[in-house]
């Protein structure tokens, strides 16, 4: 074990080709993924927790079903409907990182989506109150609405970001793995482990926890920068 | 400032019947009453926070500033809060100053204590001349020092900009020190209405004259 660690790390020091190109894919899938559904999730979240319209409870209720999709379910359907037998099978995207981002959008995206409503429903009642109270029009109380937001999107652009790059199910499947192509970190440690090769799994196992450091490190720091 | 008659309903329960009244220009009326006499249900009424069974609003046309019972703290500076409403800053100064917070100025509103906020809060409204103001309990959370400096601002405003005040209070000592005027609620319905020195001393109804025995006056 302890072997492996030092094998993995000098691994790491080692500029390899192979691994340079499984981290670069996994950056692309998981920045291009998390913010997508950043920016789909955001305003819908924000509109079902200050919204007031029949059929929100509904919404409020599907969006939590999704929420808890497994991801071999979402990779199962995007095969299905992508395969040569699928409906979009024309579009040519099963095993490409593009089908890839797609399903994890469509993973994350419910994520974003519930956290931003749950945030949002706590305290838009008491600020649409003291707003209209000071006769805001509907421009100036979503301007303020979205300030107050500011913090929680931090939080759930992490939480986004940990979805993806933890994610395997679904990307595993609709990508295959492909070596130079599609594989990603977590793809990879499955498929070098399964090939005794621990060295390479151990390593991008090390990359997958320090690149998760660093991003809640920098989004830790411009929300402190923010606070001030 | 005419009042045309209104009710809220909740389901087959009305909580609220209020008949065509008017409220004196310029003169701080008191709304006095037990625990879910509807107090806070008129004051969202007037505001337009809530709609009325009737479905229009009960005051025509007129601007109107309403301070719920719990306020909002904007995630900004107290100043800034304060300039959301209003852009003179002689009078954030003397708001500021008036309620004691002035050394706060720069300090960031989520960070106030309950009665700091309440007073930030009072400023903030007060930045911007209305008609009429609504205000449900905005000492509740205040000492007696920050309520009597708030008070005094109230006094002031409406004598300076000829507004009206709609007082949502549980204390008849505060209605008896700023009020001309006075509404008293009971399960929904007015039961009655006047002048505070008459109606604090000599009521006509058997549920205002206990109500006011049961806080001593």
């Amino acid at each position: 074990m302890g072997t492996a660690i030092q094998k993995a790390i000098a691994l790491i020091f080692s500029s390899d080709p192979e691994l340079l190109n499984i981290l670069s894919t996994t950056a692309q899938l998981c920045l291009t993924s998390s913010v997508l559904a950043l920016l789909i999730g955001l305003p819908v979240g924000i509109a079902l927790g200050a919204g007031r319209f029949p059929g929100r409870g509904v919404l409020v209720v599907l969006n939590r079903t999704l929420m808890g999709m497994p991801p071999v379910v979402c990779g199962l359907l995007f095969y299905m409907l992508f395969s040569g037998v699928g409906p979009f099978r024309h579009l040519k995207l099963l095993f490409t990182v593009k089908l890839m981002i797609i399903a994890q959008v469509v993973l994350i995206t419910p994520i974003v989506i519930g956290n931003m409503e749950t945030y949002v429903a706590e305290i838009a009642p008491s600020l649409r109150e003291t707003a209209l109270g000071l006769g805001f029009g509907w421009g100036k109380r979503f301007l303020l609405l979205v300030n107050e937001c500011v913090y929680s999107i931090f939080s759930v652009y992490l939480l986004a970001f940990a979805r993806a790059i933890a994610e395997v199910g679904a990307v595993s499947m609709v990508g295959g793995a492909i070596a130079w192509k599609t594989n990603v970190m977590t793809t990879a440690i499955m498929q070098y482990t399964n090939r005794g090769n621990f060295t390479l799994g151990i390593a991008l196992g090390l990359i997958l926890m320090l690149l998760s450091l660093a991003v809640n490190i920098a989004v830790s720091l411009m929300q402190r920068r923010l606070s001030r | 400032m005419k009042i045309s008659a209104f009710s809220k309903s909740y389901g087959s329960r009305t909580v609220l019947h209020v008949p065509d009244l008017e409220l004196p220009d310029g003169r701080i009326t008191a709304v006095i009453g037990p625990n879910g006499s509807g107090k806070s249900t008129l004051a969202k009424i007037l505001a337009g926070i809530e709609c009325s069974d009737q479905k229009r609003s009960p005051l025509t046309a007129l601007s109107v500033g309403y301070m719920p019972q719990k306020s909002y703290a904007f995630r900004m500076s107290v100043a800034r809060n304060l300039a959301l409403n209003g852009s003179d800053l002689e009078r954030r100064e003397k708001l500021l100053h008036g309620l004691q917070i002035d050394s706060l100025s720069r300090h960031s509103a989520k960070r106030l204590s309950g009665g700091e906020t309440a007073r930030m809060a009072l400023a903030r409204l007060l930045m911007r001349d209305y008609k009429l103001l609504i205000l449900d309990e905005p000492t509740a959370s205040m000492d007696v020092e920050s309520t009597l400096a708030a008070e005094r601002l109230l006094s002031d405003y409406c004598r300076d900009t000829g507004a009206g005040i709609l007082l949502v209070t549980h204390s008849l000592q505060q209605a008896r020190r700023i009020a001309q005027h006075v509404l008293f609620l009971h399960q929904g319905e007015l039961r009655e209405q006047g002048e505070a020195s008459r109606l604090l001393s000599s009521p006509e109804t058997e549920e205002l004259r206990r109500f006011l025995e049961f806080y001593g006056i």
